[in-house]
């Protein structure tokens, strides 16, 4: 049976985007897999292809202007420091921030360290609670623990509801109020959900800590290239995000602070570029966010970020966001007809991510990932580093189909109809 | 003449003859169900683990004076557990020097190592290694 052309319908925000103009801006779509197959790119969620504009501003960067920032005087250090510090301003202010509450990390990972080892090390210690939930990526985990055993902070989880796939905001109401330091995921690299962060904060703010009101950290790196972020509206005191989910290049991302929690901050990497004075006796530090950038920064990175965002700012974000959330609206509902496929997540609420999650009972997601890919669709397949998240799922991997801004309709239903031949053929 | 041992040898003509990728995985899932010596779940082990897989493969060697070298395995994905069916029936019986001198190449001529991922094609060398390694082991010991 193939994929039903009537549910289309649900799909009125695709007209707002023209998706071939869209398409034509990533010169990676139109390659020829083995057998001159299409490539469908279906694995967003692990990393967005770039547009043109990204490469070439990557490669101008590097035919052009290449010099180390912040420090020669000669003509091309000087552009290079311009635009590495124009790309701040940019993405900053693509995210309503201030340039100074930008720290260039290598990516979320780095920068939800920088808020283990740069914050609460020096701020938190034995009988502060971090509260972080079950649904948390691997790198909003690990740092947590590590750090536990070394300042003796007490970690706790918030679980998942496992009937409706979404935070236990009754336990989460609980447990913020013994809450020092709240870290949540804004939008699920596994099940796609949204969790409220606009509640989860008010209630950090005003509960946290015994009513004195708890930090917050959102890992945002799968929200970025869904929703329009604005990084003081939300109100939150730490958002980490990866410019490789976005358009952008890999090797780069950010950690949002404001000017006052950055003040409590301590550089956890150190050495040049972030130094103002150092003598054999000891060293003083730059102000802002070049204290925490250590070392030659990520230069062609940041030229590359900039163009990704303002490719992206050409775009409504709303109905960017409503195209690839419908786009996974629309597959998970043809998925769920397939005989033997579990989807994993909330596809029947339109704040989900382009992200579907699934398994098939008798084929193993590895083997459907291999068997996807053999007709020309990229799709994950793993624990997502979210393996907590996994267990609570009970299961151990799952395959995930992630769209985004470029994917199509006619892609989406390409998709569903060979999953439905492979699982006529091998199961 | 073949390099290949006959079984082996038959198996690498079964691939051959395949028209497309497809077809080739369709028959790496049938040769998962003819694994002939299987190692039930019950008995996988962090010892008999076969590292660099994504998913889980365990595998054991039996040798026997009389009826030769055994491969013992199981996988949960069966695109595994269909490599290691074909190296197990391509070997089974064999005598542990012969088997020590197999090369992980008839995989080439199989046509399917374009399509292993580089996490699966190292699951599959680590695999054969144990296999090579354990046949090596027993040939250079006192008879």
């Amino acid at each position: 049976m193939e994929a039903r052309i009537e549910d289309k319908a649900l799909l009125p925000s695709t007209m707002a985007l023209n998706l071939n103009t869209i398409r034509a801006d990533f010169p990676i779509l139109s390659r020829r897999l083995e057998g001159e197959r299409k490539l469908v790119y279906l694995d967003n969620a692990a990393t967005t292809q770039k547009p043109q504009v990204v490469i070439d501003a990557m490669n101008d960067y590097y035919a052009n202007t290449n010099a180390n920032v912040h420090r020669a005087v000669h003509t091309l250090a000087g552009e290079a420091t311009e635009g590495y510090e124009a790309s701040r301003t940019g993405i900053a202010a693509y995210f309503g921030a201030p340039r100074d509450n930008l720290i260039f990390t290598s990516g979320t990972t780095e920068a939800i360290n920088l808020v283990a080892y740069g914050w609460a090390r020096a701020n938190l210690g034995k009988g502060d609670v971090v509260l972080t939930t079950e649904m948390e990526h691997h790198a909003d985990i690990v740092p947590w623990q590590i750090l536990s055993k070394e300042c003796g902070i007490e970690i706790r989880y918030v679980p998942l509801d496992r009937e409706t796939m979404t935070l236990d905001m009754e336990a989460f109401e609980i447990a913020v109020e013994d809450a020092s330091l709240v870290c949540v995921v804004h939008t699920s690299n596994v099940l796609g959900v949204r969790n409220d962060v606009e509640r989860i904060i008010q209630l950090a703010k005003s509960r946290g800590k015994g009513g004195e009101g708890a930090h917050v950290m959102l890992d945002a790196a799968q929200a970025a290239p869904h929703e329009r972020i604005d990084f003081p509206e939300l109100g939150c005191d730490f958002l980490a995000l990866s410019a490789h989910k976005m358009g952008g290049p890999t090797g780069i991302g950010a950690l949002f602070t404001t000017t006052d929690t950055m003040e409590t901050m301590k550089p956890f990497i150190s050495g040049g570029d972030m130094i103002e004075t150092v003598t054999l006796e000891g060293s003083t530090y730059q102000k802002g966010p070049h204290k925490f950038e250590a070392g030659t920064p990520r230069i062609a990175e940041a030229f590359g970020w900039h163009a990704a965002v303002q490719w992206l700012d050409q775009h409504n974000m709303e109905d960017v966001h409503a195209h690839i959330s419908s786009l996974a609206r629309w597959t998970a509902k043809q998925m769920r007809d397939i005989p033997g496929i579990r989807i994993y997540g909330r596809h029947d609420l339109e704040t989900t991510s382009g992200v579907v999650s699934f398994l098939h009972e008798m084929i193993h997601a590895e083997d459907l990932a291999h068997l996807m890919d053999a007709g020309g669709f990229a799709v994950r397949t793993g624990h997502h580093c979210a393996q907590p998240l996994m267990e609570a799922l009970g299961v151990s991997s799952t395959a995930r189909a992630s769209f985004w801004i470029y994917n199509t309709m006619e892609e989406a239903e390409a998709f569903v109809n060979h999953l439905r031949g492979v699982v006529e053929r091998f199961s | 003449m073949s390099e290949w041992p006959v079984a082996l040898q038959e198996i690498i003509e079964d691939f051959q003859d395949c028209f497309d990728r497809m077809e080739r995985y369709e028959l790496l899932f049938e040769y998962a169900k003819r694994m002939p010596h299987p190692l039930p779940n019950e008995e996988w082990t962090d010892e008999n683990r076969v590292k660099g897989c994504q998913s889980e493969a365990h595998v054991e060697c039996i040798i026997d004076a009389d009826t030769g070298f055994h491969i013992r395995g199981g996988a949960d994905a069966q695109l595994v557990q269909g490599l290691m069916a074909v190296l197990a029936i391509g070997v089974d019986g064999l005598s542990p020097s012969e088997v020590a001198q197999l090369t992980p190449k008839f995989v080439d001529e199989m046509d399917v190592k374009a399509s292993l991922t580089p996490s699966r094609a190292n699951g599959f060398l680590n695999l054969f290694e144990i296999i090579r390694s354990e046949a090596e082991k027993y040939t250079n010991q006192p008879q």
